[in-house]
């Protein structure tokens, strides 16, 4: 807390590594929060968090320290919101049952979109079907000015209230930022520049952001700034312009006015952009740079039925390059020399372009135009980027399945980001698992002012870090790429399953490198019996890539565990299942690692990455891949605790992790509890000590709380440093 | 009395596994070593009294325990559920999980109806999915401790909890409502076969009242804790040899009476009465006259 308050008085960007279930959130939200109420300025809280049930917590906890502070006899009118797609916030029955988002957010513009209201003004009602909510809404905002009261609103409790006042909840948050006090939303309404636009453009200058969970940030920055496009995207773009060309031809016979309308907004329209520009309130689009926004739109894609002609010719071009047989990896630059070469096509920016065509064009079923804007999208970003960015054309699928794929990847996380840092005052990037610390600020690029990792105070240890190198047979066990398919180290792997299944009560999770290696192993562990072994203890689940089967799954294990029938589930370091789930209790009584997760060294856009940062931030190439490895096989043995009352084993089961240089890289909380009796292990000398440590933890638990602080100790610790701690008093 | 016994025990305790490593069958090297010492650990000065005090607290806080004043039922009816799955002949207590938990379980039948003596026990075993109800409830010590010779005992397969919990279930719910209703598991394996959803199980117990204990050998189970936290028994997980005991012999004194209960204040006991009837009368079992037959009746009161 001391340090995020330096932080924020400095003005600087914090990183702070905090272990999970410790409160990290509520420290964070009551700081900035007290921050708020006592500064005259009213500085916004933009909390961004990973998944929906993430932003529900935050939410929740928010409102908790809202009310706690109230009862305090703090005074303060305080609005808290959430945003997430329109999918989880759409109450219109007609519309929510769609099970993809895009079909949601396609629906409801066919239903809200303006020209669509300007229409049905037009015809009798009911003849243009429309959503009511949105219409109430608008309807009442006329009348007043139509503000939520204040309060902390959870995603369902938004929802609620739309539907107790017939508002849509989506709009309505949407139209709140800008007067909330806190918003909570999901890391691409501020990274991914297409959707930033939209939300987050008239966020004021001192607001502080806070990243949650971020240990993958920069794995999201890459993403929001890459695209793939496959063959199928190309014919299905090809189709869509033949028809926007049928719509353009049609409309020009009925009303040419419109189109000579659209193309003077479009003048006017950049014109009016580079005047806002100048003034430099706007999150400046990164997609736009400056010399490129400057320019007016070409003339020769003036016209819309120019523009179309344009784009088709730059779809065939695609897809003549997609029938190489070789895979291609070029930057950006001698792309766009080839592609002036052979479709006389300079570079320009093409998907505002075809947003405003559209609209023009009364276009309402977005969801047709989709993968034509991925490739507008494409062209834009080929064209906006020089450096930080590299085209790879893989022609085959695992070297044998023709299934051609352009991918425009990404390399440097800092772009993205950089907007950012550059805006706001505070930027604060927290999480359970950072380390080693010094990584973010390089591949991100930005200078923290305060970085800190802290240490866990626990009443008991609730958690043991097993260390195994070797099976029973004092083999040594790796996923080592050269011995990973070795009988004996899979039968010692399988041996560490069975064993632990039959001493660790109810849940186990089971982690794998990759999907390609779990799923070879598993059939070796059938035809070793090492599966029907452990079934007699033990049900067995696993996750596949399909997002269907593995919640069934899932739900499944939750259930074998809550019965007492016991499970495990096998999943992949990097799946779903590592990254947004809790095993909490009893679903996770231990955590397996089979080997060190590294990331598929093969793949050409991770050779690619790991090539630009050797160049340009100086980092070998091997430090990045433990570090990534290591941050991942922390974030999955992370599962197990969420909380001081819980507690797991957590076993590393490869001879890799013994190594001094990655365990240094695995979080402090984690390494603190790392003994050098628990480093170098055999399966059987783990068992004995797992079988201890479960009788222990297994005795009642009496609840006193180390580490926390009465008013007293707080007023000391202020004596001692005055004014550091003077913010915190009020919390503790 | 008893509690001076009880006392006595904690005493010779060490005594209990001077025997128990006698019968002990595996090899000496097979167990995790033990440092007795460890156990002994100087404070600042040097000296033991802090260690000595520990060992000495958990006997106090029995003591304790036992002196504040609620009422307790004396009447009860327990089923001793013993698991003989196949993770009972795991060696971690000494000598066996099995023989261990057979050795304890006569001990605490010999001292359940020691303290309990108008209680009465029934034993229900179970393994490789099913439950086997070795004796129903009776309050002869001996019977059940008959049926625990070892030679009777093997081990097979996984438990069934539900199954077992059904049968004692089944049997528990026809007792009369002013004794309690009481059911102590042994536990080993940390895995459960039920044929159907063993949550009903539990609701149903709930709402019959019966009162479930676990003592755990192995690892902490969610659904025992949950159970035993449901049904408002305890739930222990077993550290050692004499923990096992501890945590089964604090089963013993009488459970204090849930208010709901309660409502029945006095039991109608039967005694022998003598009464002198002025003429001889008949008996109704019996084709003779029969003069001890009010003293009969008053027996079968009981």
């Amino acid at each position: 807390m001391v340090d995020l308050k330096k932080a924020i008085d400095a003005g600087g960007h914090c990183l702070l590594e905090m272990p999970s279930g410790t409160g990290k959130t509520v420290s964070l939200l009551s700081l900035i929060v007290a921050i708020q109420a006592n500064y005259k300025e009213k500085r916004k809280l933009i909390y961004c968090s990973r998944t929906v049930p993430e932003i529900e917590k935050a939410l929740a906890e928010l409102r908790n320290l809202i009310e706690y502070r109230t009862k305090c006899g703090e005074k303060d009118e305080y609005l808290g919101i959430g945003l997430t797609s329109r999918k989880n916030l759409c109450i219109n029955s007609s519309v929510n049952q769609e099970k993809w988002g895009k079909v949601v957010d396609a629906r409801c513009r066919n239903l809200t979109a303006s020209w669509i209201r300007e229409k049905s003004k037009l015809y009798p009602p009911g003849e243009v079907p429309l959503c009511n909510f949105y219409e109430k809404m608008e309807n009442d905002n006329e009348r007043q000015r139509m503000l939520i009261p204040d309060g902390v609103y959870t995603l369902e409790e938004l929802r609620e209230y739309g539907k107790e006042q017939g508002h849509c909840p989506y709009y309505m948050a949407r139209r709140t930022i800008p007067f909330a006090n806190a918003v909570i939303y999901s890391y691409h309404y501020l990274l991914d520049p297409k959707v930033a636009e939209l939300v987050s453009k008239e966020l004021s200058k001192d607001c502080i952001v806070v990243f949650d969970e971020a240990h993958n940030i920069d794995n999201v920055c890459i993403e929001s700034l890459s695209i793939d496009i496959t063959k199928p995207n190309l014919d299905a773009s090809a189709k869509s312009i033949a028809k926007l060309r049928d719509v353009i031809e049609d409309i020009k016979k009925k009303d040419s006015q419109r189109l000579r309308d659209e193309y003077d907004k479009l003048v006017e329209g950049l014109m009016a952009a580079s005047q806002e520009r100048d003034e430099d309130v706007y999150l400046s689009n990164p997609i736009l740079p400056e010399d490129l926004s400057h320019e007016a739109v070409p003339g020769n894609i003036r016209q819309a039925e120019h523009f179309v002609a344009f784009l088709r010719r730059f779809v065939e071009y695609l897809k003549t390059r997609m029938r190489a047989q070789q895979v291609v990896a070029e930057s950006p630059m001698s792309f766009l020399q080839n592609c002036r070469e052979v479709t006389l096509i300079e570079r320009q920016p093409l998907s505002q372009r075809l947003t405003s065509l559209v609209r023009t064009l009364e276009l309402s079923d977005l969801n047709d135009y989709y993968a034509l804007h991925k490739v507008a999208a494409f062209a834009t970003l080929v064209a906006t980027y020089e450096a930080g960015f590299m085209l790879i054309l893989e022609p085959f699928e695992n070297d044998t399945i023709p299934n051609p794929i352009f991918h425009y990847a990404c390399l440097d996380a800092s772009i993205a980001i950089k907007p950012i840092f550059r805006r706001f005052k505070t930027v604060v990037i927290t999480s359970g698992t950072l380390s080693p610390l010094d990584m973010y600020p390089k591949i991100l690029n930005f200078q923290a002012a305060v970085q800190e990792s802290y240490s866990m105070t626990l009443t008991r240890n609730c958690f043991l870090p097993l260390v195994v190198t070797r099976g029973s047979d004092q083999v040594a066990i790796s996923s080592k790429f050269e011995v990973r398919n070795d009988p004996a180290v899979v039968r010692n792997f399988g041996q560490i399953l069975v064993e632990f299944s039959k001493i660790v009560p109810d849940g186990i999770v089971a982690f794998f490198p990759s999907y390609l290696y779990m799923e070879s192993i598993v059939a070796m562990w059938n035809d070793m019996g090492i599966l029907n072994e452990a079934w007699k203890h033990k049900l067995i689940f696993v996750e596949t890539p399909d997002a269907a089967e593995t919640s069934l799954a899932l739900e499944n294990y939750r259930k074998a565990c809550d019965n007492g029938r016991g499970a495990i589930l096998l999943s992949v370091a990097r799946g779903k299942v590592s990254e947004g789930i809790d095993f909490d209790h009893n679903y996770g009584r231990a955590v397996i690692m089979f080997g060190v997760p590294y990331q598929y060294t093969e793949s050409r856009i991770l050779k690619a990455r790991l090539e630009f940062l050797r160049e340009n931030y100086r980092i070998r190439e091997s430090d990045f891949l433990t570090f990534d490895a290591m941050r991942h096989a922390a974030q999955c043995v992370g599962r197990v605790l969420r909380g001081k009352t819980d507690y797991g084993l957590m076993i590393f089961s490869d001879k890799r992790f013994a190594r001094a240089d990655k365990r240094n890289k695995l979080p402090r909380w984690l390494n603190q509890f790392i003994t050098d009796a628990c480093t170098n292990l055999s399966t059987d000398m783990a068992l004995v000590t797992a079988k201890k440590f479960l009788r222990t933890m297994a005795q009642p638990f009496e609840r006193d709380q180390l580490g926390v602080w009465s008013v007293e100790d707080v007023e000391r610790q202020e004596r001692s440093n005055v004014g550091v701690g003077g913010r915190a008093a009020q919390f503790n | 009395m008893t509690k001076i016994i009880n006392s006595n025990e904690e005493l010779i305790d060490i005594d209990d596994e001077a025997q128990n490593a006698n019968q002990q069958i595996g090899y000496a090297w097979e167990e995790e070593y033990k440092r007795s010492w460890d156990v002994l650990q100087e404070d600042e000065d040097g000296g033991l009294k802090h260690t000595v005090e520990h060992l000495q607290s958990r006997k106090r806080k029995r003591l304790e325990r036992d002196t504040s004043i609620i009422k307790r039922g004396i009447i009860r009816h327990m089923f001793l559920i013993i698991d003989l799955s196949e993770a009972m002949l795991e060696k971690d207590l000494r000598p066996s999980r099995l023989d261990l938990t057979l050795s304890y379980a006569e001990q605490f039948i010999l001292e359940f109806f020691d303290q309990n003596p108008i209680s009465q026990l029934g034993v229900i075993v179970s393994k490789s999915g099913v439950a086997e109800k070795l004796m129903g409830l009776t309050g002869n010590p001996m019977d059940n401790i008959n049926v625990l010779k070892k030679k009777n005992i093997d081990t097979d397969g996984e438990p069934s909890l539900q199954n077992a919990l059904e049968m004692a279930r089944s049997s528990l719910i026809h007792v009369p409502a002013h004794g309690s209703r009481e059911i102590l598991i042994i536990m080993g394996s940390l895995t459960s076969c039920d044929p159907g959803d063993i949550n009903e199980t539990i609701d149903n117990l709930v709402s019959e009242n019966i009162r479930v204990s676990i003592v755990g050998l192995a690892a902490e189970v969610q659904i025992c804790k949950l159970m035993c936290k449901k049904t408002k028994g305890t739930y222990g997980v077993v550290l050692n040899e004499a923990h096992f005991k501890d945590l089964l012999f604090e089963i013993i004194p009488p459970p204090p009476v849930s208010i709901v209960k309660s409502k029945s204040e006095l039991v109608v006991m039967g005694f022998p009465r003598g009464v002198n009837e002025s003429m001889p009368s008949l008996c109704a079992w019996y084709d003779y006259a029969c003069i001890y037959r009010n003293a009969v009746k008053g027996i079968s009161n009981l």
